[in-house]
């Protein structure tokens, strides 16, 4: 029985993550059009950069019992600003060329794997193929409410859902916001009441970079840094993503959730069968297998997603 | 020198499969593929397990002729396209590309741990290689690039007969628009699936080609930075949709990926280490250069759509 409640709180602390990741994802698919297979290592940047500026900004010591003290959300901050600079640079020499070719979705997908590269080879070169942490010590759980949780994982928890309401009552009841949605639900008419749609792609990079920076931060927290993280996190992203419906915020929310704690329950469960019966295999290795497998039955039972839009036709 | 030449011809031409086949799934029938080296793997390991010698650390050993391999690993390959395209083919476009890598990240997952099948990542070695017998090793390169230059010409006859054919033909409405294809009364799942499944064979088969060449097999190989998006670029790079452009991408990235080694002979040893990251930034870049400077490639489309059409009038 613990080990369930182990399982699914580490699915949680998963899903909370790849939600961060996937309502960033979900916004920039509907409003710039197309599948950012870069996205993943905008994560990876995030999490360095905070890296970086850690070894900078000054302040010691912890707090709470968390690996980190006030000088990480000093370090978040700035690798957030960071992601958004290199996000919107990358925009400007790039994707928005792009744009003006008018090519389809699909090229532009294509493309962006070009920025992915470059960003992943840029990272490599700076800190290397090693594995790296944020903290050297090792933590111990402790006890909330009579369940045994590390205090970084609550913190994570507790975090990603603070910037998930953050990003809501942006999206709902802040002017650009509101525009932003508008433009989400009928491009043509958003374009005709005068919202300018340069603004509303600048504001679409800006939301995912924050959001790319803490992600990646989070995820670095939770498991550990290396180049290859982001891009290995954009299979359950995306699924999250499709899962949801594309543009959907609660579809994101969802998919996300459901996807970390599937995939951790699933392997978690066979795992414990598979020892039980005294075999040899290692099943956490397959964890993309059972996103792959859940977006596959998602998407013939509901082919828009659990919360998307008939027009988004998946031929994108 | 020339050995140096010739071992780049080998690989040059196994890509060049390669880049054929993910040009019919891309470039004739807008499948976004980002999965191809799962089929090259799969090809690369039936034919080491079939044609290679028994071990016992993994299955194999079955020692059957080095053409029952290659037509082993054709097959192999083609099954499991057959088996993958029944729910992935219901996707389309960025779906797809997504369920694709996810079946790769499988698929590379399942080779590498499974040591029993596969000795894992040790890999397998002691491959057969065709008519090795015959002459010094050293001088076997120039064997195998005969039988390379057989396999992609026998390729692209083929797949130049197939993408201009009415299956072809078929497959290129498929990729303009497939509402209409579908309402001329064109079974679309079966073609997509028939083009997905044939060109998967086709990348089995330059993974078989591609083993008996080494001789040894590992993980390694089939990373898919190696395996599908070098591909993808050459596709790009020597023109969507074009089955000779493909061909010059394929000898032009190679030789860019095989050229890099000379820098290291340049470089300080602190910067020759880090030759495969410098390639990876060689790879996005060329890539964004050429979506910006010329997305089409450098070879175009032998037919515009236009002329498709004038085409079909006057058949």
């Amino acid at each position: 029985m613990t080990d369930l409640v182990d399982l699914l709180i580490s699915g949680l602390v998963y899903g909370s993550i790849i939600t961060v990741g996937a309502i960033g994802l979900t916004l920039m698919s509907d409003i710039l059009d197309f599948f950012n297979f870069a996205y993943g290592d905008f994560f990876t940047l995030g999490a360095f950069t905070t890296l970086a500026f850690l070894s900078v900004v000054p302040g010691q010591g912890t707090f709470a019992g968390l690996s980190f003290g006030w000088s990480m959300v000093l370090a978040v901050l700035l690798a957030a600003l960071v992601t958004v600079m290199v996000m919107l640079a990358f925009d400007y020499l790039f994707f928005r060329r792009l744009r003006n070719m008018g090519v389809s979705s699909l090229f532009m997908s294509i493309a962006s794997l070009g920025v992915s590269f470059i960003i992943r080879s840029i990272i490599f070169m700076i800190w290397g193929p090693k594995v790296r942490y944020y903290s050297s010590e090792v933590q111990l759980s402790k006890e909330f409410l009579g369940i045994s949780i590390r205090p970084d994982n609550l913190f994570i928890l507790l975090s990603s859902l603070l910037l998930v309401a953050a990003v809501y009552y942006f999206l709902k009841s802040s002017r650009i916001g509101k525009a932003l949605r508008s433009v989400s639900d009928n491009k043509a008419l958003a374009q005709a009441s005068g919202m300018q749609p340069s603004l509303m792609i600048m504001c679409t990079w800006i939301i995912c970079g924050i959001l790319a920076g803490v992600g990646g931060t989070l995820f670095g927290i939770q498991v550990q840094l290396n180049p290859n993280m982001g891009w290995n996190f954009l299979i359950p992203m995306f699924v999250a993503v499709i899962m949801g419906g594309i543009g959907s915020f609660w579809g994101a929310l969802i998919g996300g959730m459901t996807i970390g704690i599937t995939e951790e329950l699933v392997t978690g469960l066979i795992q414990n069968l598979v020892t039980a019966m005294e075999l040899q295999i290692n099943v956490s290795a397959y964890k993309p297998a059972v996103a792959f497998i859940f977006v596959i039955v998602i998407l013939l039972l509901r082919p828009y997603g659990l919360f998307g839009k008939p027009q988004f036709n998946l031929k994108r | 020198m020339v050995n140096y030449l010739s071992s780049y011809l080998v690989m040059a031409c196994i890509y060049a499969m390669l880049a054929l086949s993910l040009n019919m799934q891309w470039g004739y029938t807008g499948l976004m593929n980002f999965g191809i080296g799962a089929f090259y793997m799969v090809g690369a390991y039936t034919s080491a397990i079939l044609c290679g010698l028994p071990s016992p650390e993994h299955l194999g050993g079955f020692h059957l002729p080095i053409l029952m391999g290659m037509a082993g690993a054709a097959c192999m390959a083609g099954l499991i396209a057959y088996l993958v395209a029944i729910p992935a083919l219901k996707l389309r476009g960025g779906p797809f590309a997504i369920a694709l890598l996810a079946i790769q990240e499988t698929f590379f997952l399942i080779i590498k741990n499974e040591s029993w099948l596969t000795n894992g990542v040790w890999g397998i070695r002691d491959i057969p290689q065709p008519f090795f017998s015959l002459v010094n090793p050293r001088f076997y390169v120039f064997i195998y690039l005969i039988i390379a230059i057989v396999a992609l010409t026998l390729t692209y006859l083929s797949m130049e007969r197939a993408v201009n054919s009415p299956w072809g033909r078929v497959l290129r409405a498929i990729r303009e628009d497939e509402t209409l294809t579908d309402m001329s009364g064109k079974d679309c799942f079966n073609f997509r699936r028939q083009s997905f499944v044939f060109s998967s064979m086709v990348a089995g088969l330059a993974g078989a080609v591609y083993v008996h060449y080494t001789g040894f097999v590992s993980p390694q190989t089939f990373s898919p930075l190696m395996s599908t998006f070098l591909v993808w670029l050459m596709v790009m790079v020597g023109g969507t949709g074009n089955n000779r452009g493909v061909i010059l991408g394929a000898f032009l990235v190679w030789g860019v990926w095989v050229g890099s080694d000379f820098i290291t002979n340049l470089v300080p040893a602190s910067v020759a280490t880090q030759i495969g990251f410098i390639r990876m930034f060689l790879v996005g870049i060329i890539l964004t250069v050429t979506v910006l400077t010329r997305p089409q490639g450098l070879l175009t489309q032998k037919l515009s759509n236009i002329q498709l059409i004038e085409e079909e009038k006057h058949a």
